[in-house]
């Protein structure tokens, strides 16, 4: 995959997870595997989406968001480790818009 | 074809995700809106108090300064008192929006609609009981154009503008985790968090108790132990006093059922006995559970004054800190209101309630404890038809009922899942309890003025004026108020609305509803009010006792025998022995874990335990317990190892003392005694009281049943704690203090914190499974050419968990420290250093009109 397509795809995502609420991920998915046909759809939308929701956290941190400690006072209510907790939310948009894209790619190649 | 399956498979598997993540699975949340980076709960954990911030409120008549101070407290700078209304609703909202919309719909009873159908039972009470009825009627009998019309609606615009500023992504945490949006606020809304108040102080129906005690031990004995009327007495009035004054006769035995209590109880409790005499929120709890609760819904507050005569600065002092549920965020939110030439008030809120509870002005400061008096009463009523009633007997004559109104309740998504009937009699509503149909009178629903009680008091210019604008309108829940100010006067007025029944009687009883000549007959005068002004004694204090002594007053006046007469005995104590009082004493002194309980009760424990290894018993976890429990100096220190043990043998003693009071067949005891009661039976070594029935061949007393929950505890602490001489038994490490979040949500909730104090002393701040009361505030003020203010409460003023603003405050609080409270006349008194945060709130433009 060329890196230029990488970035392209992770710019996209961040915007897409900053300003599309809850559909983000899926919108970025969408536009992703329709963008790689020829392959690579799945590990793009599944890494941006994984590094967009890091960076998005990494920001509200360098504003002074405690992460972690928040990370661990929402998973005591799910009995979750602040670690745990982390891991989903940075899996969830990446399972989420991977999938998608990997999907759409697949099934457009295929036709 | 593999690629179609593959492709197919990747797209379940997004679709799936998202599916899931967007609708919740089970018990899971949907976790694509909890923890978007956009707009989840991580966007809370960002800034909540930006230093500039700027704000509209409609109806706004000019633009209002607030200035946060290093301690996050909202100075409000406004030029009228109608405007400093709309910016408190603004910066409570924006602080608590969350914690506004569950306490007012405690008190409207549609919690359901926010939590789902688990909160059921409590908004059934809440609805049986009357209280957003009553709510309606207040608003409807409110003038349109009255003051306190347009205190309410000034409050409800400042919320709601707040409300309407934000978007999805910065509701707070619970309203994400409810997946909900917070309601515009109405005025009424604040008056049904006045009746959840009242709720809260001002309800304990105790005549179930009695009929089944008397159905259980006979008349004389069940009105013996559950006499209201404590046998130590250290009241506020008459004052002065130079000590407490002790009746500790005889207790009656245990004897047979009274044959008319257990007909009557027959009939209340047929078919499961749910109904308006029982708590049915706490029905769920078990034996233990639900006497925990009671005694911690009784731990009550402190409030105490001292005259100039008696302080080491000739200035006088007052102290008051509350107790009440510990919850995070906390009950109050601090705010100062500056209103120039107008008003000039500082203190704690309740968020919803538009104005300051306790607090302070320029002259003088005031707080309250609670009277816990006997203000609700019940009457037996005989209907024309059981089972759909439409009319009741009343001197003969069938009436209609003046009510009958059919309660719905809604779910999260607003569909009605549940109904009810509630009938109103003239006396208040009428419920169903077992066979019986009993109605109700409570002073709380009779409630509405406090408000305007509260909106002179606070332009008053003197402590007893405040008292007195205070008597003019507050009816419920009655408190005790006290306050002192400038010119160095103290005083206290238990300030409510009183009933006084017919022939003399006591609000203990059910009353035959058929005759008027049962109702309330009228009510104490304020000159009948328990009071002091500027005693002799040089010092007032109250801690939920009896404020009047029934020898000096016999008047029914009916308090709740869970408030036990410890506190009290204590502040009484340390004020009588200190002539030369400052505020830093008054503030150790709300955290002081000396404790009149223990001084009392702990020698009796050793001197049985002593006497049984005396007369040969042999066991050791006795000899073990008897020398933890002397060696112990009885003060609740956190590092203290005497204490749990103490509490632990107590708590057993109850069990077995009052083994009478289970019913046959039953495994729930009908209520527990006040436990003054035992200063009473430890005096008698040989009562009835002191033997297990459940030990037909052996009669046990006082020293046998002391030293076997010595051994008991002894045993039970080593199983739970392990052996006290590896890990000892600490205090702060056993029973620590913890503020829970308003949903009881873990991960929100404060640490397990170790802090100084118990049942029976001062800080009675502890942590229980089901319950959760403590020190919500503490003030001591010293009244010098202004009053000077030093306060904190456990949590800190932002609701929301992220915030750093959320629990800054309980380090200090657990180690009974307060902070210096800023008064600062304009926004320029506060030095830079000192402020946190400004917002400037506006009036909206006016929109531009085009042809």
């Amino acid at each position: 995959m060329k890196p230029s397509l990488f970035v392209t795809a992770l710019v996209l995502q961040v915007a897409a997870l900053a300003f599309g609420g809850i559909w983000g991920a899926v919108g970025a998915g969408v536009l992703i595997g329709l963008a790689m046909r020829s392959g690579g759809a799945f590990r793009t939308g599944f890494l941006t989406a994984l590094l967009a929701t890091a960076l998005l956290l990494g920001v509200a941190a360098v504003r002074g968001a405690p992460i972690m400690h928040f990370a661990g006072m929402i998973g005591g209510n799910f009995k979750l480790s602040a670690g745990a907790l982390l891991a989903v939310t940075l899996l969830l948009p990446a399972l989420q818009s991977g999938g998608i894209a990997g999907g759409i790619g697949r099934l457009t190649r295929a036709r | 074809m593999s690629k179609l399956v593959s492709g197919l498979a990747l797209l379940a598997l997004g679709a799936a995700t998202t599916w899931a993540g967007t609708q919740g699975v089970g018990s899971v949340p949907p976790l694509n809106a909890l923890l978007s980076p956009s707009v989840g709960l991580w966007i809370n954990a960002q800034d909540d108090l930006p230093a500039l911030a700027k704000g509209q409120i409609p109806g706004l008549a000019d633009s209002v300064h607030i200035t946060y101070d290093s301690r996050s407290v909202p100075h409000i700078f406004a030029a009228s008192d109608l405007d400093a209304i709309r910016a408190l609703g603004y910066v409570v909202a924006r602080d608590r929006l969350f914690q506004l919309e569950v306490q007012s719909r405690a008190g409207e009873g549609t919690l359901t609609e926010l939590v789902g159908d688990v909160a059921l039972p409590a908004d059934q009470e809440t609805r049986h009981l009357g209280m957003p009825r009553a709510a309606e009627m207040r608003m409807r009998t409110m003038e349109p154009t009255g003051k306190l019309t347009q205190v309410l609606q000034a409050y409800a615009d400042g919320i709601n503008a707040y409300r309407t500023s934000l978007s999805t992504a910065q509701l707070p945490v619970e309203y994400k985790l409810l997946q909900k949006t917070p309601r515009e606020w109405k005025p009424i809304h604040s008056m049904h968090l006045l009746n959840r108040m009242g709720y809260t102080l001002a309800h304990a129906p105790v005549e179930l108790d009695l009929v089944e005690a008397r159905a259980t031990i006979g008349d004389s004995a069940a009105r013996a132990i559950f006499d209201s009327d404590s046998p130590v007495q250290e009241p506020i009035q008459p004052a002065p006093r130079n000590a407490p004054r002790e009746a500790l006769t005889t207790m009656p035995a245990p004897g047979a059922p009274d044959t008319s209590a257990v007909r009557l109880l027959a009939s209340l409790t047929s078919g499961g006995g749910t109904g308006p005499l029982r708590w049915s929120r706490d029905s769920a709890g078990t034996r233990e559970e639900r006497t925990a609760i009671q005694q911690e819904r009784a731990f009550a507050s402190n409030n105490w004054a001292v005259s100039p005569s008696r302080s080491a600065t000739g200035k006088a002092l007052l102290a008051g800190d509350p107790h009440l549920e510990l919850t995070l965020p906390s009950i109050w939110y601090e705010v100062h209101l500056v209103v120039p030439g107008v008003m000039d008030v500082g203190g704690v809120t309740i968020p919803g309630l538009p104005g300051v509870t306790i607090g302070y002005t320029r002259a003088f400061a005031w707080s309250f404890t609670n009277t816990g008096a006997d203000v609700m009463d019940f009457w037996r009523e005989t209907v024309d038809n059981a089972a759909r009633p439409t009319r009741y007997e009343l001197d003969g004559q069938p009436q209609p009922f003046v009510d009958t109104r059919v309660e719905q309740y809604k779910d999260k998504a607003g569909k009605v899942f549940a109904t009810d009937t509630v009938f109103y009699t003239h006396r208040g509503p009428m419920r169903r309890q077992g066979r019986e149909w009993l109605s109700m009178r409570w002073t709380v629903l009779e409630a509405g003025n406090e408000l305007l009680g509260f909106y002179g008091g606070i332009h008053a210019t003197s402590a007893t004026a405040f008292l007195d604008s205070m008597a003019l309108y507050y009816a419920a829940p009655a408190q005790n108020m006290i306050v002192g100010d400038t010119s160095g006067t103290i005083a206290i007025r238990s300030t409510g609305t009183y009933p006084i029944r017919a022939d003399s009687g006591r609000g203990t009883e059910i009353r035959e509803g058929r005759f008027r000549k049962n109702d309330w007959i009228g009510f104490r005068t304020v000159a009948q009010y328990p009071q002091s002004a500027r005693p002799t004694q040089g010092f007032l204090a109250s801690a939920n006792q009896e404020p009047i002594d029934p020898e000096y007053d016999r008047l029914y006046f009916g308090v709740d025998g869970h408030y036990e007469i410890w506190r009290a005995l204590q502040i009484n104590r340390l004020l009588r022995a200190d002539s030369s009082m400052t505020a830093d004493k008054m503030r150790q002194f709300q955290t002081n874990p000396g404790s009149v309980r223990a001084d009392r009760l702990v020698p009796a424990f050793v001197a049985a335990g002593n006497a049984r290894l005396a007369q040969g018993e042999t066991s050791a976890s006795l000899k073990a317990a008897v020398a933890m429990l002397a060696g112990w100096d009885r003060r609740y220190v956190k590092e203290n190892t005497g204490a749990r043990i103490f509490e632990t043998a107590l708590g057993h003693v109850t069990m077995q003392l009052y083994d009478e009071l289970l019913p046959a067949g039953k495994d729930t005891r009908v209520a527990t005694p006040s436990e003054s009661r035992l200063l009473q039976l430890i005096t008698d070594s040989a009562n009835g009281w002191w033997d297990d029935r459940r030990t037909p061949n052996v009669r046990e007393d006082r020293d046998r049943l002391l030293a076997s929950a010595l051994a008991w505890a002894y045993d039970t602490l080593v199983t739970q704690f392990g052996d006290p001489a590896m890990t000892p038994w600490t205090w702060g490490r056993t029973t620590p203090a913890r503020p829970a979040h308003l949903l009881k949500l873990d991960g929100f909730s404060a640490p397990a914190t170790p802090i100084d104090g118990g049942r029976g002393t001062l800080n009675p701040s502890v942590a229980a499974k089901r319950a959760n009361f403590g020190s919500s505030w503490r003030m001591v003020v010293e009244f010098a050419s202004q009053p000077i203010i030093h306060a904190t409460y456990p949590g800190g003023q932002s609701g929301n968990p992220a915030s750093p603003r959320y629990l800054d405050r309980l380090p200090l609080w657990a180690v009974g420290t307060l902070d210096s409270v800023r008064t600062p006349h304009t926004p320029a008194e506060l030095a830079p250093a000192d402020v946190r945060a400004t917002l400037s709130l506006t009036k909206p433009a006016m929109p531009s009109t085009t042809k």
